[in-house]
């Protein structure tokens, strides 16, 4: 029986050909890291790091919803013909926002998607081996953007979520509820803390664009401003002037992408345009008006979004001869045709690209103009405007206005925010420093009046198209967002802000 | 047994299951009619050598037949032909090997003239018995069988004059003569693969037959998971496709030869874009999170959950679709969703045999079946309308003329008219395929040979799809005790294809473009840019943007299986086969600078853009099977161990180009910028399985199966699942209480149970990933890295329990057949992405849970009769499933997929997977007074739609908390009917489809409806609402402004309920001309629905969004002709 054997003798064979091993099912994604194995070496932490800024990129990207746009600095162009974004983007404009609305869950997921990696390099960090500085330098930019993610998601939305360790599974997630503002202050401020004892003041040009002692300094200064403690705020805002940090001379330079983190630059989220690499910014693409054409951005047939348009009201917000205006804003365009379009857009990040859709502006977040301006509002609280004038008249002289003098401090106060209206417009600052000097039933009284010049004189035309009887009307409660349905909905430990 | 001139696959079949079966009746006697010197001899006189000692035992049979002028004869059910022998001598008497035979088979002999009857041996019965001839001559009867099909010669027919036992068996040419006693008596023909047919004599003296095939006889060979199992053993629930009811349908993927075949399978055609796989569904969607495709393997090679386009239809044999669980754990981790066999062509033992089809057809859209729109003089009637009826409302006076934008003040004077959906339809375009097949086996290799070419151009002009195929299926013996196959088959297609899906693509924007503009300037170029004047959107020219825009892809597919086979010992069989699936798919897509841009209001020119994207695929994978199967006495034992393994690569290039100095150039090297990204998947699985089966005198049967599999899938801690499931069933019509009964031919009851999986879960979830996300600092580069999910080494298998009932009822001969199935099938831990607290970083996380429901009943009814001449049958097929959603994460858990202005699909626990939910639309506002006496409606003006304040807290608001369920997109049921009828020459195939009772969001109505002027409308937008005196039909809302009309309500829910006339196929045989075939087919003829759509199997959101229609590429009508010519 040879076939017999031979067949045997194949079958044994093949068997121990296929017979794998448990080997052949290990397969890991070649086209990604896997965490696990990471956060171990400097050159990984910096890489984490590196993440964690690169997602404030994307965070300051859509800010302007919801510090710019909800305000009486910017409107729409209105979209007659497309009303696509009813539910989202102009229920900010028109105030109708609810807990559903998705922009503003979008604000609540994209800083809790931040903060994560934050911890989870904090965490991991607390057992590196690598060089000690480092690990200092590391933790100090770390726990800065811990507390500039914080000290946002209390203004937006009150008691929020504190979680300051990364989760070892999901389960724990539900284990949460809201802290006090008070609590997360305190976490803001201990981290701040840190942050300016651990962060240098500059770092070697090829790191330039990380968080310093200045940019730390700047923002717990902004924090006791705004929690009022103002001879704390005048302190570390007046260390700040020993920096080294000055005004540009020309305001038109401190947004010019040719002339990147310049000496009034105290912190800004870096882009670069002109390349393949992913890391431009966008802003114009979003602020152009929608029917542009390339008359606006010069690249053949390219509309804007007509989104964070600047409303009459803002335009009418600058002084005789202020040289920011022109800078800050256009107040309509020619068209290729050559006609005159009276739709308004933000010019401060408007500069020639290469290549479409990718512009080479940085964002400023802490200028010097910024730092002066608080400390003048600080000391003006603490003393009286005296000292405080050093600080508010070179920004006025800057721009080729009047210095001011004589002032009472009231007077003096209402100057500085109509300073900071205009020196900082479209920087997204304008909700904070309404909700900062305003209870909620001011600000309710301040934005409704608001609200009844714009509708009865809208910005852009409406094509005939009324405003909704519920547009434009603020209620109190509205001073805070309202926390994600969503989230309410998964964890029942969560409260929702009274009036949603 | 003698060879013959078999050319259908259904006598393949038989050749299989052994050839020349006669079927006797229990009680019958054959008596040969004339006789031979051989008739005189004793079977112990005649000397007879065999070939081997080794033999299945049909193998042995037809050697004898060969070798001497006997024939056997036997009822399959009692004899197991396959069963493998082992032959202690070679050469003797033929008596003593029969001896031998009856020794080892437990069967005994009885010779009566030239014929050998077998049966099944009882105790101690003589093994073999010879018996004299009796020959009584009277009247002589002759005559030739032919199968009615194709008019194939049919040898080995039993002849039998009913009332007696007189009878004879064709010979090789079909060709009978038999001595009646009487003149009037009737002969009755019968054989096994065909239905009975008696036919008076009449006095005639030559009796010329047609049988009618009978395909769903019980001795049928199914092919199931890694095997083949006789019909009348099976105790699962599967359904085979029935290749020659299908009809003449001009299909360019294998999928639309499913389509109301098997009752439980659902198959949708969702669009005509030419060459598409259809969607294929078996026993309702069960997954919420890994999809609902079945597994597709093709000759024993598990390809995926999709069959691909490459296919060639042409070179299919048999279709089997494993249903239940009990079929389908075989499969283990992938058996959940069903299972598609697919069995191409195989070589089988007969004369060289060439045969060339060709079809050529022509395609259109009825008129019936398109969207009308107004035409240019009414859509400007509608703007001039609609500009006065504001000035009406809003500034409460009568507008005079002057005020008019004259571009639209006097409609009637509007220059262009144009109809954009007919300027990109194709009219008449062309259907071809050209199939050239050769198959022979005269030695040691068999093989079949095959090419096929098909081209389909498209119903919308510029799209297409080219295939080219070419199949070789080979096997030999190498030894009496090893065996090898190989097939290689390699597919080459090309596709000419558009973005023609959903309103912002070509489809849409063709309804909505504003017909005042025309095709071309009046230099003879092409318009680029339609619209964007009065309001209304810009849009690119669909005409030009068909034409000019470069859209190709080639997809390249090579599948081999090679197996070998080893016989060892008495009742083992050793099977190893490897399998290899390569796919390159090249695709590119350039826009030249002169288009305008997609999207509203952009015009030309635009920067040119070139994308190019290049993918590989490459599935390996390798079964081991060892079988052993034996019988002893009564009990029949059929046992399996099987090991395999599979692993599969997927690797993509992609790069897109910008900044082209010219149109004219368009290579990624002619651009400026470029820019690339490439990536590469892979997963693995091994497994081992195990079946039992076990018969008791074919009365009992019982059925278990195990496999544990491992994939590269799941989480560390959960690689192994392992999936059992076992079945049994009774044939009571084997009991002797049934056994006699002239009625019932089969009854047999069976149950099955089983646990199965889904691993569609994408290849590294589990694993605790990083993204890049990068950062410039000093002005360099700086990489970063964020976290991109949780890892969960927990992550496991998603299980399906089912249950499953099922009857098989056979009754007048198999002239009726009957079968129910009645099922439940449970999918638990299910791969979902669960929402937790974004305050973890994350949004969703994957987990194992969720449970859903999918129970049903399925009904199968086939009848077929003769009529003189004319053969009738019928086929029809119902099945009825409900899903339900069991369980999510908590009570108030739903998943949730769409938007506010284009419905969502909602999955909550205690209702159907993907409801639509929205506003519920009651009716339209007609004065301020009514709209002050609703609930808020902020916004609202005369002539919106009122929605229900659902929630009751006095307002609607605009989001989706006054939404609620408004559609349910499941039929109540689904049917199939199958129609044929031969006469003479002539047969006729109708196939019929329908589904009833379910809803369709006909989505495109929010934009075609869109009434504030921006689109083209509906022509049915004349009878709109204007005044409360002018409400127009009550159902179209005002022009005068845009909220409450648009977001997701009833208004755009419509009932999709169909029949669906798929196919009317007439043909000719040629008999003359080796019976070929001329046919003329219509294909999908016609469609009698409600539904306003083109398509009611439209389902564009797909998985667990089913039902949603924003207008897709139109599904055309076919009428063809085509022949069957054989050489």
């Amino acid at each position: 029986m040879n076939s017999y054997k031979l067949s045997f003798t194949a079958f044994i064979l093949i068997l121990t050909l296929f017979s794998c091993s448990e080997d052949y099912l290990e397969k890991t994604d070649p086209n990604r890291l896997v965490s696990d194995n990471f956060y171990e070496t400097e050159e990984q932490v910096a890489q984490a790091l590196n993440g964690v800024y690169s997602q404030l990129q994307g965070i300051v990207s859509s800010q302007w919803q919801y510090n710019e746009f909800i305000t009486d600095n910017t409107t729409l162009h209105f979209n007659v013909a497309n009303r696509g974004q009813g539910p989202a983007l102009e229920a900010i404009e028109f105030w109708q926002i609810n807990s559903n609305t998705p922009n503003i869950t979008n604000l609540y997921n994209s800083i809790y998607g931040a903060m994560v990696n934050i911890n989870t390099t904090l965490a991991r960090l607390q057992e590196a081996t690598f060089d000690e500085n480092a690990v200092r330098e590391f933790e100090g930019q770390l726990k800065f953007m811990r507390a500039y993610y914080y000290f946002h998601l209390v203004q937006y939305f009150g008691d929020v979520i504190m979680i300051t360790e990364p989760l070892a599974s999901p389960d724990e997630a539900w284990e949460f509820e809201r802290q006090p503002v008070e609590t997360v202050y305190e976490l803001i401020l201990s981290d701040l803390d840190d942050a300016v004892s651990f962060l240098p003041a500059s770092y070697p040009d090829d790191e330039t664009g990380r968080v310093t002692k200045g940019a730390a300094l700047s923002l717990l200064g902004k924090v006791y401003l705004t929690r009022k403690e103002y001879s704390q705020a005048v302190d570390v805002l007046t260390e700040v002037t020993t920096l080294g940090y000055e005004l540009l001379p020309d305001y038109a330079d401190v947004f010019d992408p040719d002339n990147k983190n310049h000496a009034e630059s105290v912190f800004s989220v870096q882009f670069q345009g002109g390349n393949e690499l992913g890391e431009h910014s966008s802003f114009i693409y979003t602020f152009a008006p929608r029917e542009s054409v390339g008359a606006v951005i010069d690249f053949p047939g390219q509309n804007g979004g007509g989104w964070n348009t600047p409303s009459l009201d803002m335009i009418n917000a600058y002084e005789e001869g202020d040289l920011r205006k022109e800078v800050s804003l256009k107040e309509g365009y020619t068209s290729l045709e050559g006609e005159w379009v009276p739709i308004p857009y933000i010019n401060k990040y408007n500069h020639p690209h290469a290549i479409r859709g990718r512009t080479d502006d940085n964002w400023p977040v802490i200028r010097y103009a910024d730092v002066l301006l608080m400390l003048a509002e600080a000391i003006n609280e603490v003393s009286g405007p005296g000292d405080a004038y050093q600080y508010l008249n070179p920004v006025r002289e800057r721009a080729g206005l009047a210095p001011l003098s004589g002032l009472s401090q009231e007077a003096f106060q209402e100057a500085v925010m109509k300073e900071r209206r205009v020196e900082l417009a479209f920087e997204n600052h304008r909700w904070f420093d309404l909700k900062r000097t305003m209870t909620p039933e001011e600000l309710a009284d301040f934005m409704n009046a608001y609200g009844e010049v714009e509708k009865s004189q809208p910005t852009t035309d409406r094509g005939g198209i009324p405003f909704s009887a519920g547009d434009f009307r603020f209620e109190p409660y509205e001073a805070l967002f309202p926390i994600p349905n969503d989230e309410i909905l998964i964890n029942s430990n969560l409260t929702q802000n009274p009036g949603y | 047994m003698k060879k013959a001139n078999h050319k259908t696959f259904l006598r393949m079949l038989r050749l299989l299951s052994g050839c020349l079966i006669m079927q006797l009746f229990a009680f019958h006697l054959l008596y040969a009619s004339d006789g031979q010197e051989q008739d005189d001899q004793s079977v112990y006189d005649i000397k007879i050598s065999l070939k081997k000692e080794r033999y299945r035992l049909a193998d042995v049979l037809s050697e004898i037949e060969a070798k001497t002028d006997f024939s056997f004869t036997y009822d399959d059910s009692k004899v197991r032909l396959n069963s493998t022998i082992w032959l202690e001598k070679k050469e003797g008497s033929l008596g003593d090997i029969l001896i031998e035979l009856s020794k080892l088979e437990d069967i005994k002999f009885k010779r009566i003239g030239r014929s050998i009857h077998i049966t099944r041996k009882i105790a101690a019965e003589e093994p073999v018995e010879e018996q004299a001839a009796i020959v009584k001559p009277m009247l002589l009867v002759s005559g030739q069988v032919t199968a009615s099909a194709d008019g194939g010669e049919l040898p080995g027919v039993n002849v039998l004059v009913k009332g007696t036992n007189i009878g004879t068996v064709t010979d090789i040419e079909g060709r009978y003569s038999i001595n009646v006693p009487d003149p009037n008596d009737t002969l009755m023909f019968s054989s096994i693969g065909f239905a009975i047919q008696e036919v008076p004599i009449r006095g005639r003296s030559t009796v010329d037959v047609a049988l009618l095939e009978d395909v769903q006889s019980l001795s049928e060979v199914v092919v199931v998971g890694y095997g083949s199992m006789r019909k009348a053993d099976i105790t699962n629930a599967v359904s085979v496709v029935d290749m020659e009811k299908i009809g003449e349908r001009p299909a360019s993927n294998m999928t639309t030869l499913l389509q109301g075949q098997a009752p439980g399978v659902v198959v949708k055609q969702n669009t005509g874009t030419p060459g598409e796989e259809l969607e294929v569904n078996v026993r309702g969607i069960s997954s919420l999170g890994a999809g609902s495709d079945p597994l597709y393997v093709i000759d024993g090679f598990a390809v995926g959950n999709s069959v691909g386009q490459y296919l060639n239809p042409a070179d299919i044999e048999s279709i089997t679709v494993l249903k239940d669980a009990a079929s389908t754990a075989i499969y283990g981790a992938r058996g959940s969703n069903g299972v598609v066999l697919i069995t191409t062509k195989s070589a089988k033992e007969e004369k060289v045999n060439l045969s060339f089809n060709a079809l050529y057809g022509v395609q259109n859209i009825p008129d019936s079946r398109r969207t009308e729109m107004m035409n240019g003089p009414e859509f400007a009637q509608l703007k001039k309308e609609a500009f006065m009826d504001r000035i009406r409302y809003y500034e409460g006076r009568e507008p005079a003329l002057e005020e008019v934008p004259l571009s639209i003040r006097f409609p009637e004077q509007t220059e262009h008219s144009t109809d954009w959906l007919d300027e990109i339809l194709n009219q008449n375009a062309s259907f071809q395929n050209y199939n050239l097949t050769m198959s022979g086996g005269k030695g040691a290799v068999k093989s079949v040979l095959s090419l096929g070419y098909l081209n389909q151009e498209g119903a919308v002009i510029e799209t297409g799809f080219d295939r080219y195929n070419i199949r070789a299926n080979l096997m030999g013996d190498i030894n009496p005790n090893i065996s090898m196959g190989w097939n290689i088959a390699g597919a080459f297609t090309q596709e000419e294809y558009a973005n023609t899906t959903g309103r912002d693509a070509i489809i849409g924007s063709a309804l909505w473009a504003d017909p005042r503009y025309p095709v071309y300037n009046e230099d003879g170029t092409l318009n680029p840019y339609i619209g964007g004047t009065d309001g209304v959107f810009g849009t690119p020219n669909p005409v030009m943007e068909l034409k000019e825009m470069q859209r190709d892809r080639n997809n390249t597919n090579i599948l081999s299986n090679g197996y070998v086979d080893f016989r060892f010992l008495k009742d083992f069989s050793f099977r190893s086969s490897v399998n290899v699936g390569l796919t390159n798919v090249r695709q590119k897509e350039f826009r030249p600078s002169y288009l305008a841009g997609r999207g509203f209001n952009n015009p030309p020119p635009r920067e040119a853009w070139l994308n190019e994207f290049y993918s590989e695929l490459i599935n390996l994978s390798t079964d081991q099977l060892l079988s052993y199967d034996k019988t002893l006495g009564d009990h029949n034992i059929s046992a399996m161990l099987g090991f395999s393994a599979q692993e599969e690569t997927f690797r993509t290039i992609s790069s897109r180009g910008e900044e082209f100095p010219d149109d004219v150039v368009r290579t990624l090297s002619a651009a400026a910028r470029v820019n690339s990204t490439s990536e590469e998947q892979g997963w693995s699985l091994l497994a081992y399985f195990a079946r039992l089966n076990y018969s008791f005198q074919d009365k009992y049967l019982m059925s278990a199966t195990f496999r544990r599999e491992g994939s590269s899938r799941f989480g560390a801690n959960n690689k192994w699942g392992n999936f059992p499931a076992v079945s049994a069933g009774w044939r009571i019509s084997e009991e002797p209480f049934l056994q006699n009964s002239l009625i019932i031919e089969d009854l047999k009851l069976r149950a099955s149970w089983g646990v199965t999986g889904n691993n569609n879960i994408g290849n590294y979830t589990s694993l605790s990933t990083m993204n890049p996300a990068n950062y410039i600092l000093g002005g360099n580069f700086a990489s970063g890295q964020v976290l991109a999910a949780f890892a969960n080494a927990d992550l496991g298998w998603e299980q399906s329990n089912q249950l499953n009932i099922g009857m098989d009822l056979s009754l007048f001969q198999n002239q009726l057949m009957f079968t129910a199935e009645y099922y439940q099938k449970i999918t638990n831990d299910m791969l979902l992405p669960i929402e937790i607290p974004v305050i973890s970083g994350f949004q969703t996380t994957f987990s194992n849970i969720g449970k859903v429901e999918n129970t049903g009943v399925e009904f199968a009814l086939g009848y077929q009769t003769s009529i003189n001449e004319l053969n009738l049958r019928a086929d029809f097929n119902i099945s009825f499933n409900r899903n339900k959603v069991l369980e999510i994460l908590g009570e108030n858990d739903e998943i949730r997929n769409g938007g506010f202005y284009s419905t969502y699909n909602v999955s909550v626990p205690g209702r159907p997977i993907g409801m639509f939910h929205g506003f519920r639309m009651l009716g339209i506002f007609d004065t301020e007074q009514e709209i002050d006496n609703a609930p808020t409606q902020d916004g609202a003006i005369p002539g919106v739609y009122i929605y229900e304040d659902t929630n009751g807290d006095g307002v609607i608001s605009y989001d989706t908390q006054d939404m609620v369920e408004i559609g349910n997109p499941h039929p109540d049921f689904v049917w199939g009917l199958t129609l044929g009828a031969d006469y003479k020459n002539f047969d006729i195939n109708v196939l019929v489809t329908g589904a009833q009772n379910y809803d369709l969001f006909r989505n495109i109505e929010a934009t075609t409806l869109n009434m504030d002027g921006v689109f083209n409308i509906l022509k049915e937008g004349e009878n709109r609402w204007r005044s409360a005196e002018n409400p127009g039909n009550g159902w179209i809302p005002t022009t005068n402004t845009w909220k409450w009309q648009r977001e997701s309500n009833s208004r755009y829910v419509y009932d999709g309920s169909h029949a669906w006339i798929r196919n009317v196929s007439i043909g000719y045989t040629i008999p003359s001309f080796n019976n070929s075939r001329v046919f003329l087919s219509a294909d999908n003829l016609l469609l009698i629905s409600q539904y306003p759509g083109n398509n009611p199997d439209v389902n564009q959101r797909g998985g667990i969004n089913p039902g949603f229609d924003d207008e897709t590429y139109p599904v055309p009508n076919t009428f063809s002709l085509g022949a069957k010519i054989n050489f």
